[in-house]
């Protein structure tokens, strides 16, 4: 099945002899996109305070921040009721969209929590 | 938005909690002159609550997701009564009485 990225309208007429072409709705793909960069940005920023408060350290707390952007994928795809390619158009989005960005946040709060709680 | 927001929010002040309560075993630590090797159980609950609270808020709060395809029941778009210029007022409608809750779906 071709994956046709081409969305000139919001909303694309779908044709019976367009089968082939696998056209989506642009606009909730963005808004499903937004949903996701919001939901792993507000865990990173809280994750990041919980490895603060826990005292981790170094490799530590990068591993804890894989181990909660883990769950949070698994939390999204559940969202979704596991069936991705109504939502999305392919896996990379849930899994990989907003882990960089977050890890900034996740470094910040991480810094600033652990100086809180252990330095001061 | 309403309820998955408040959670949030609880999540976060079970949080600054957490925070106080290590802050001030930190202090005890300091008087009792003893090595910091973990924070006490009870903020290892507390952090587990709030995480699971966030999570919850995290998933709720901003939004369901929509289906992106343009066959699915809610991108349907029944846009004929917009059309002006092809609006016929003068048909066999118009002895029937009028529904006002039209859903246009």
């Amino acid at each position: 099945m071709a994956v046709h990225d081409d969305v000139n309208g919001s909303t694309e007429k779908s044709n019976s002899g367009m089968d082939e072409l696998l056209t989506f709705n642009a606009e909730n793909m963005q808004n499903n996109m937004k949903v996701i960069y919001y939901s792993r940005t507000f865990l990173s920023i809280i994750s990041g305070a919980i490895a603060g408060i826990l005292g981790f350290t170094g490799l530590m707390g990068f591993i804890f921040y894989f181990l909660v952007m883990a769950i949070t994928s698994v939390a999204l795809a559940a969202k979704a009721s596991f069936s991705i390619h109504s939502y999305f158009n392919s896996w990379n989005c849930i899994i990989f969209d907003g882990f960089l960005g977050g890890l900034m946040s996740f470094v910040l709060f991480w810094t600033f929590a652990y100086d809180i709680v252990h330095i001061f | 938005m309403g309820a998955g927001f408040l959670v949030g929010v609880i999540g976060v002040l079970i949080l600054s909690h957490a925070t106080y309560s290590t802050i001030q075993y930190r202090a005890l630590l300091k008087i009792t002159e003893e090595e910091f090797s973990g924070p006490p159980i009870d903020v290892v609950v507390e952090l587990i609550v709030s995480f699971v609270l966030c999570l919850w808020a995290a998933m709720a709060a901003p939004g369901n997701f929509k289906s992106i395809h343009p066959q699915s029941e809610e991108n349907r778009v029944v846009a004929l009564p917009a059309n002006l210029d092809f609006m016929i007022f003068n048909h066999r409608g118009k002895i029937f009485p009028l529904e006002t809750e039209l859903k246009l779906k």
